[in-house]
């Protein structure tokens, strides 16, 4: 069984460009945040564009990414991919990919 | 000459002499250089994170004859039917209108290491501060007896994608029921070590679904085994019975000759006569570009660093992609894409103020076996011990669902948007 985010994405990605837009001061480091994410934007889309099967991840509050990070981490959550990867990054790297990902603007769809 | 190199500086691919005797020094405000030769996933990516993350401090110039770029990644699912040769086509044009990267469409025929200048096709001599390589595999024609650059119409290769992936389905869709393809597979190390395999498996399906079922492949493979081959092999079994046979070299005891006029394979241990079609993928080698410039050693591939993917050989010059030696980590356009980043992350670091953190790298490749079952392996790797080495790894099992598959195949889909997208967007 696979657990999904508490509440619905597009609510999520809401909440989170009103939070970004406010301008609270990250706990994550983003330049650290940014390398990082060179990693996931393999495959999930900086513009947040669901593909696929591969979900969407911009815009979120950092401690819902968190939370879901480290599910994969602890192998909560069950795909291989996102488990191999989360299990490689420590507290301040999930913080600082939280960070980064969550000032990410969800932008409008294309066509 | 200033007046020269700002008309050179907007959006011109054609390079004119006079930027490329515009050395850095001679204008003293003038922007560091970085060249990037090869505009495929290692160049494009390496050229794109660079030019976007520097924000304009630093001039990227991209050498590539072609165009456009035409994938190999999911080159077998056209090949299968599953999607558009025009789906698999990528322009240059977002990454030189959105990052300021020029893209000089040449090929780049030697590189002056003293000098630290790229000579072009027409002559042009492109200076650079620092030098990103990543122009691929050449093909060893010689590495298959009878076989040559002149048969790879009759017998096409397409391992690189283009006109010969074209011919290759045009060929494959003409084979009979009754036909017989023969299929020579690479040795180690080679470009993409499931593919070959995934694209029997795509062969195979198209048989099948036009109804040749008593149509058959052969692989003569030089290897003792092969990448995901229980699931491979699990896989042929279940979906295309009688259809595939796989001969290791202890049984086919090597290819003797190939005759492209007779289609004919002779092995130590059969002669296949009147094959429909031969598919052979030879032996390989990094990139001339790479090997002419001394960067490659007596392997035919480049030695890098693993912390930064900078060339063992010459300090100003990074490596990547098929044409390097990366440890653990596969040929593959998801490796090169994660090499790449490191690179541009180093290139940047040593330019500019940026920092650099320790390298990590990412690959997952999946394979099509057949509509909705798809396989995966992958890993993330670290600078270890003098080289990229895995830390942790994983591959699909045989046993598993029919969902988790066909959610695999959802998750190549969406992979293959995001990382086209991560290159060339
Ligand atoms: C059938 C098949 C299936 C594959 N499937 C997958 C897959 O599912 N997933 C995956 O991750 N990988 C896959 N791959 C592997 C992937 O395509 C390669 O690993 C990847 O393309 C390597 O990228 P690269 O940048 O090193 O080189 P290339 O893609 O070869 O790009 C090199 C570029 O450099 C240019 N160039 C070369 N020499 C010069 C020069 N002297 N001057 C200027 N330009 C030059 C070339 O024109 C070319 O555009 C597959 C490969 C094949 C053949
Ligand atoms: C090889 C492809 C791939 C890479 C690389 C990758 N992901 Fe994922 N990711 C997926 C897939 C597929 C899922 C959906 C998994 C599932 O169903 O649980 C996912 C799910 C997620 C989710 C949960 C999304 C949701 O809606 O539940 C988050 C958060 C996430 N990834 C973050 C990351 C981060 C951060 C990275 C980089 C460190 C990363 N991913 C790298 C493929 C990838």
């Amino acid at each position: 069984m696979k657990m999904r985010p508490l509440i619905a994405l597009p609510m999520i990605a809401m909440a989170a460009s009103c939070l970004a837009a406010r301008a609270e001061p990250a706990k994550g480091d983003r330049a650290l945040g940014e390398y990082l994410a060179g990693e996931c934007v393999a495959c999930h889309q900086v513009t947040g564009q669901a593909s696929g099967a591969v979900p969407p991840i911009v815009a979120w509050p950092e401690d819902q990414f968190i939370a879901v990070m480290k599910s994969y981490k602890n192998k909560d959550r069950d795909n291989q991919i996102m488990q191999t990867l989360a299990g490689r990054l420590n507290t301040s790297e999930i913080e600082a990919l939280a960070a980064y990902f969550g000032s990410l603007a969800l932008q409008p769809m294309k066509n | 000459m200033l007046m020269n190199r700002r008309r050179m500086l907007v959006g011109s691919s054609v390079f004119g002499s006079a930027l490329a005797l515009g050395a850095p020094v001679v204008l003293g405000q003038a922007k560091q250089r970085v060249v990037v030769i090869g505009g495929g996933p290692g160049g494009a990516t390496a050229a794109k994170y660079i030019a976007k993350d520097s924000g304009g401090a630093l001039d990227v110039v991209l050498v590539e004859p072609a165009s456009q770029f035409v994938t190999c990644f999911h080159s077998n699912l056209y090949l299968g039917g599953f999607r558009s040769l025009q789906s698999i086509t990528h322009g240059y044009d977002k990454l030189t209108a959105n990052y300021g990267i020029r893209h000089a469409r040449q090929m780049a025929t030697q590189i002056d290491r003293d000098k630290k200048q790229v000579v072009l096709a027409d002559g042009t001599r492109l200076s650079y501060d620092r030098l990103v390589v990543s122009p691929g595999i050449d093909l060893k024609y010689d590495s298959v007896p009878g076989w040559g650059q002149a048969h790879e119409e009759t017998m096409p290769h397409a391992w690189k994608a283009g006109k010969q992936t074209e011919i290759l389905k045009a060929r494959l869709d003409a084979v009979p029921n009754g036909g017989l393809i023969v299929m020579i597979a690479p040795p180690n190390p080679y470009r993409c070590p499931p593919g070959p395999y995934e694209r029997v498996s795509m062969m195979a399906h198209v048989l099948k679904s036009a109804g040749k079922k008593d149509a058959k492949i052969v692989i003569i493979d030089p290897k003792e085994s092969f990448s995901k081959q229980g699931l491979f092999q699990q896989g042929w079994d279940t979906y295309y019975p009688g259809m595939v046979e796989w001969l290791g070299p202890k049984i086919h005891e090597g290819v003797k000759s190939v005759d492209p006029k007779t289609n004919t394979v002779e092995t130590g241990f059969e002669t296949y006569k009147n094959a429909a079609l031969v598919n052979v993928i030879p032996a390989q080698m990094a990139g001339k570009i790479a090997r002419d410039s001394g960067l490659a050693n007596g392997s035919g591939f480049c030695a890098i660093d693993p912390e930064t993917m900078r060339s063992t050989i010459d300090a100003n010059i990074y490596v990547l992609g098929d044409a390097c030696i990366a440890g653990d980590m596969p040929k593959s356009a998801f490796a090169a894409n994660s090499q790449a980043k490191v690179a541009a992350m180093n290139v940047r670091a040593e330019l500019t103020s940026a920092r650099a953190f320790p390298a990590r790298y990412a690959n997952t490749c999946w394979s099509l076996i057949a509509p909705d079952d798809t396989v995966k392996v992958g890993g993330s790797y670290a600078s270890k011990d003098g080289k990229i080495a895995a830390v942790e790894t994983f591959v699909s099992k045989n046993g598993e669902t029919q969902t988790m598959r066909k959610e695999q195949q959802g998750e190549n889909m969406g992979w293959y948007a995001g990382i086209t997208n991560d290159m060339f967007g």
